[in-house]
């Protein structure tokens, strides 16, 4: 899965992106085996990257780059939602495949879990909708402490099928950071 | 809630409403113990009716009125995704109170349930949500043969409030009812 290197989970941090991500971007958001299963076609060069990073990454509510030395490895994102569904928010999470294996996004998103509740404090449940096949994000909700709930038969279309999702949930009441 | 037997004395069809069932709508609109579960409050008056019928029934995706003998004794809407989420729609759906227990809602999501797929090509998914203390209208989706998933905890707000909420669907490939 990746290769034998010494991570140190302290030196993981979450910052806002800059256009001078363009570059490590690309490196994750540019591979096939990142971007399986999440929402995002594979990005193809840095126009599109700098384009994405301005007028989705800067603008949201919450998106921040997972760091190492300040060098951005992976994503992260909450997003809240409004009206009488202001008590939910969806997480979603990418991590470039060479750091995979070392509990980083899952350090990453409970960081991100820990400033989403007091940036949003409307949200009482945060919930994560995994593909099915997708068992190594799975894992990571459960090492955070999301339980999962059920199984979303044909819940969205993604790369050309529609797919079965597993819904999983965290209640602010049950986080332990 | 439920009633001694099964049987209705009529003819369930569903058809668009109009402004002239402003009447009969208010008998449905304006009773609490149809509106518990709903978004909404019951109305009060009229002219909120005629501008609801105005401007979102007559716009929906999909909204019939739920006629019994021809006239209007409830609503059931279908809601539409797009992009990714088009293999997905919700269902809704209202019963005066005095004919709860006959099974009419159950018929009338079966007839939605044998037309819909035809109708939204890219639907693959119908689904339907339900407040878990709601176990009349659970009872309508599991005979209409939807697959209960799962609850979702905390999942949206009624009326200020957060509520648990049962999952129900049906895919276009489920056997017919």
């Amino acid at each position: 899965m990746s290769k034998e290197m010494e991570i140190n989970l302290s030196k993981i941090t979450l910052r806002p992106y800059k256009i001078s991500d363009v570059d490590d971007f690309l490196m994750y958001g540019g591979n096939e085996k990142v971007t399986r299963f999440t929402r995002w076609n594979t990005f193809t060069s840095k126009q599109e990257v700098v384009s994405y990073i301005n007028d989705y990454c800067i603008p949201h509510p919450y998106c921040r780059s997972i760091c190492i030395d300040n060098r951005s490895i992976g994503f992260v994102i909450i997003m809240p939602r409004s009206g009488d569904d202001r008590c939910r928010a969806d997480v979603g999470y990418a991590l470039a495949a060479e750091y995979w294996g070392h509990g980083i996004t899952t350090r990453a998103v409970k960081m991100a879990i820990s400033e989403g509740l007091k940036e949003f404090p409307d949200v009482v449940r945060f919930q994560g909708l995994v593909e099915l096949e997708n068992k190594a994000s799975q894992r990571v909700l459960e090492k955070v402490g999301f339980l999962k709930e059920c199984v979303l038969r044909k819940y969205s279309f993604n790369k050309g099928e529609t797919r079965d999702m597993v819904m999983y949930s965290l209640l602010s009441t049950d986080f332990m950071p | 809630m439920e009633g001694g037997g099964n049987e209705f004395t009529g003819e369930i069809t569903l058809r668009p409403l109009e402004l002239s069932d402003i009447d009969d709508f208010m008998v449905w609109a304006t009773d609490e113990k149809v509106t518990r579960f709903c978004s909404w409050e019951p109305y009060t008056n009229k002219e909120d009716a005629i501008n609801f019928i105005n401007t979102k029934v007559i716009s929906h995706p999909w909204f019939r009125a739920i006629c019994l003998n021809g006239q209007p004794i409830g609503a059931i809407s279908v809601t539409k995704n797009s992009g990714n989420d088009r293999c997905r729609g919700e269902l809704g759906y209202v019963l005066g109170s005095k004919y709860w227990g006959r099974g009419i809602a159950t018929k009338a999501v079966k007839q939605v349930a044998n037309t819909i797929f035809a109708e939204w090509p890219h639907l693959e998914r119908l689904e339907a949500i339900v407040d878990v203390e709601n176990p009349g209208s659970q009872r309508v989706l599991e005979k209409a043969g939807f697959q209960r998933e799962g609850v979702l905890r905390k999942y949206m707000l009624l009326k200020g409030r957060t509520r648990d909420l049962v999952m129900f669907s049906l895919l276009s490939s489920d056997p017919k009812s």
